[in-house]
C-alpha cells in the first residue's frame, strides 16, 4: 500500500516537470505568438492561459517550493531596480506616453510586431507566471 | 535626446535586476534571489485569503493581458 501511495505521488508529480511543461509552454507561445494584439482571440488566449495558471497556482494542485520564513538583510537591494523601473514609467505616463516620452508598452510594441519576438516574449511570461504558481 | 534618455534609464533598470539577481546568487549573499522574495510575499494572507499570491498572479496576468492583447 505505501508503495503504491509512493508510485501514485510520483506519477502526480510527473507532469509538472521542466520536460514536460517547457515543451507544452513553447507550443502554446508559438500559437500565441500568431495572435495580434487588440484582436477578440488574443484577449481570450491571454485570459484563458492567465485563468488557467492563476487557478492552478491557487488551488494547491501544484507542489511548490518552500519559501522564507524571514528575509534577509539585504533585500532592500530589490528596491533598486523596481523603483529605477517604477519611475521611469511613472514618468513617461505622465508625460503623455508619445514619442519623447515613451513608455515600455510604447517602446514594445514595434517588437511586438515580430513573430519571432512575440512568441520569445509569450515564452518568457508563461515560464515566469509558471514559476510564481511552484511558488 | 529626452526620448533616449528614458530609453537608457529603461535599459538600466533591466540591467539592475539582472545584476541584483546575480549578486542573490553568489554564495553567502544576503540578498535573497527575485524568486525567494516573490516566495516570501506570496505567503501574505488575510484571514484565510491568500492576497499575496493573489495579488502577484493577478499583476503578470495584467502585465500578460497588456503586452499581448492590448
Amino acid at each position: 500500500m505505501e508503495q503504491r501511495s509512493e508510485l501514485t505521488a510520483e506519477a502526480e508529480r510527473t507532469w509538472d516537470r521542466p520536460i514536460v511543461m517547457l515543451p507544452i509552454f513553447l507550443l502554446l507561445s508559438a500559437a500565441g505568438g500568431l495572435l495580434p494584439s487588440f484582436s477578440l482571440a488574443a484577449n481570450l488566449y491571454v485570459l484563458a492561459i492567465g485563468g488557467t495558471l492563476f487557478w492552478l497556482g491557487l488551488s494547491g494542485r501544484v507542489p511548490r517550493r518552500p519559501a522564507p520564513r524571514r528575509l534577509p538583510g539585504g533585500t532592500a537591494w530589490w528596491l533598486l531596480p523596481v523603483l529605477a523601473l517604477a519611475a521611469v514609467e511613472v514618468v513617461t505616463f505622465v508625460g503623455g506616453s508619445t514619442h519623447d516620452y515613451p513608455t515600455l508598452s510604447l517602446l514594445a510594441d514595434p517588437i511586438l510586431e515580430s513573430y519571432l519576438a512575440r512568441a520569445a516574449l509569450y515564452f518568457g511570461w508563461l515560464t515566469a507566471f509558471w514559476g510564481l504558481v511552484r511558488r | 535626446m529626452i526620448r533616449w534618455i528614458f530609453i537608457s534609464t529603461f535599459l538600466i533598470s533591466f540591467a539592475l535586476f539582472a545584476v541584483v539577481e546575480w549578486r542573490a546568487r553568489r554564495e553567502d549573499s544576503t540578498i535573497p534571489t527575485l524568486g525567494e522574495l516573490t516566495g516570501f510575499v506570496m505567503q501574505y494572507e488575510v484571514g484565510r485569503m491568500p492576497v499575496g499570491r493573489i495579488a502577484l498572479f493577478g499583476f503578470w496576468w495584467w502585465v500578460g493581458w497588456h503586452f499581448f492583447a492590448r
